[in-house]
């Protein structure tokens, strides 16, 4: 059994510095349990992002560590993989009232992301990390629409760092 | 639903609406309304961070001391006394209780401000008076203000107490404000003990006891 961790960009943001005991944590986690966080390629486009108002978030120091990596563009042509990335616009507009087509396509390409690899059979198990609850939620309903309900976990990324550093 | 975004720029300038209960005080025979005193002890709190932190304080903890808040925000006797009654003097906190030692409580502010321009407004909420009274201790929302201004905060508020409900993703946020989806994460994160101390919304999404993942070691490498 092959498990996927996606990870979104307020997972990494609430982590801090290498410094900070909340980054130590995690990547304690992560190694003890041999896990790779996996990100899409827009979310590591956004923690990247040269804005001097922000500190920069050392997601680069993470995949140098070896517990965090960029994913392959996602494979559009794959039916699945554009119908996710619709249904979670759409599920994120409708929780918002507002147009499907102003849902930036970040949100969705978590969820897209774990369909593409649920579907093609190299992963039966995502964990999805985010801070965004309407894109977990949204990607645990679409999925389970797309028979996929009991293969998705939505992991609330403040939670979980709250409990590896309180365990 | 887009939220409003406040100009940086623009000075508010009218109260539009005035809510504020208070309990029984020395200072209760204040006429009720007297909406350009209110609006300006109101402002003088968003301007000074240490005054926003008192203020927060007291409405967190109902009645205190100056003993109290001597030994929870590490205060001096004198400093303690000081922003106490400044407060006092700006109608904002009530004495309470006259006897020795007196007793003091945060009124409740609940301000509608319109900007100049009179085309947006926001709501001075003791949310907002506690995000504000972070910037002290919290670079992300001191940098924030100084980019957006207090009325810019006030709009970032509204998001993130919208992220919580899982209404909104800090994408939109970033779309709708003109600014870069990480600094509207780093904000939103920044602001988010302030939602849970002020609103009731549960936590949604799994746990770590909730993933089906043996972490075992933990104990040892802990």
């Amino acid at each position: 059994m092959s498990r996927l961790h996606i990870a979104d960009t307020g997972l990494f943001v609430a982590m801090g510095q290498p410094s900070n005991s909340r980054y130590q944590a995690v990547r304690r986690f992560a190694r003890r349990n041999e896990i790779i966080f996996v990100l899409p390629e827009r979310v590591y486009e956004e923690l990247t992002i040269d804005d001097p108002d922000v500190e920069k978030v050392p997601i680069d120091t993470a995949i140098g560590e070896g517990w965090a990596t960029v994913a392959a563009p996602l494979e559009f042509s794959e039916p699945i993989v554009s119908r996710t990335m619709d249904g979670v616009q759409r599920y994120i507009a409708n929780a918002d009232d507002r147009p499907a087509d102003e849902v930036e396509r970040a949100d969705p390409s978590l969820a897209a992301l774990a369909a593409q690899e649920l579907s093609a059979g190299t992963a039966t198990e995502v964990y999805i990390y985010t801070t965004d609850i309407a894109a977990g939620e949204g990607a645990e309903t679409v999925l389970a629409s797309e028979g996929y309900g009991d293969s998705v976990t939505y992991v609330n990324g403040f939670r979980f760092i709250k409990d590896l550093v309180s365990s | 639903m887009r939220r409003r975004q406040s100009d940086p720029n623009t000075l508010y300038c009218f109260v539009v609406n005035c809510n504020q209960e208070r309990p029984v005080s020395r200072t209760s025979n204040r006429a009720d309304g007297d909406i350009v005193r209110d609006f300006l002890s109101v402002a003088d709190l968003l301007e000074e961070p240490q005054l926003a932190q008192l203020y927060a304080y007291l409405a967190r903890e109902g009645e205190v001391t100056v003993q109290d808040v001597m030994d929870d925000l590490e205060l001096a006797q004198g400093t303690a006394y000081s922003y106490v009654n400044r407060l006092v003097d700006a109608g904002v906190v009530d004495v309470t209780d006259e006897e020795q030692p007196r007793r003091y409580a945060a009124r409740e502010i609940d301000l509608t401000v319109t900007t100049a321009a009179g085309d947006r407004e926001y709501t001075i909420t003791p949310a907002l008076i506690d995000a504000v009274g972070r910037r002290e201790t919290d670079a992300d929302i001191d940098t924030y203000i100084d980019r957006h201004g207090v009325a810019g905060l006030a709009t970032a508020l509204t998001y993130a107490v919208a992220r919580e409900r899982g209404e909104v993703t800090h994408r939109l946020m970033a779309e709708d404000l003109d600014i870069s989806p990480l600094a509207a994460e780093m904000i939103l994160q920044a602001l988010r003990p302030v939602v849970h101390e002020h609103y009731d919304i549960e936590e949604a999404g799994a746990g770590l006891d909730e993933l089906d993942i043996d972490d075992g070691d933990a104990a040892d490498d802990a």
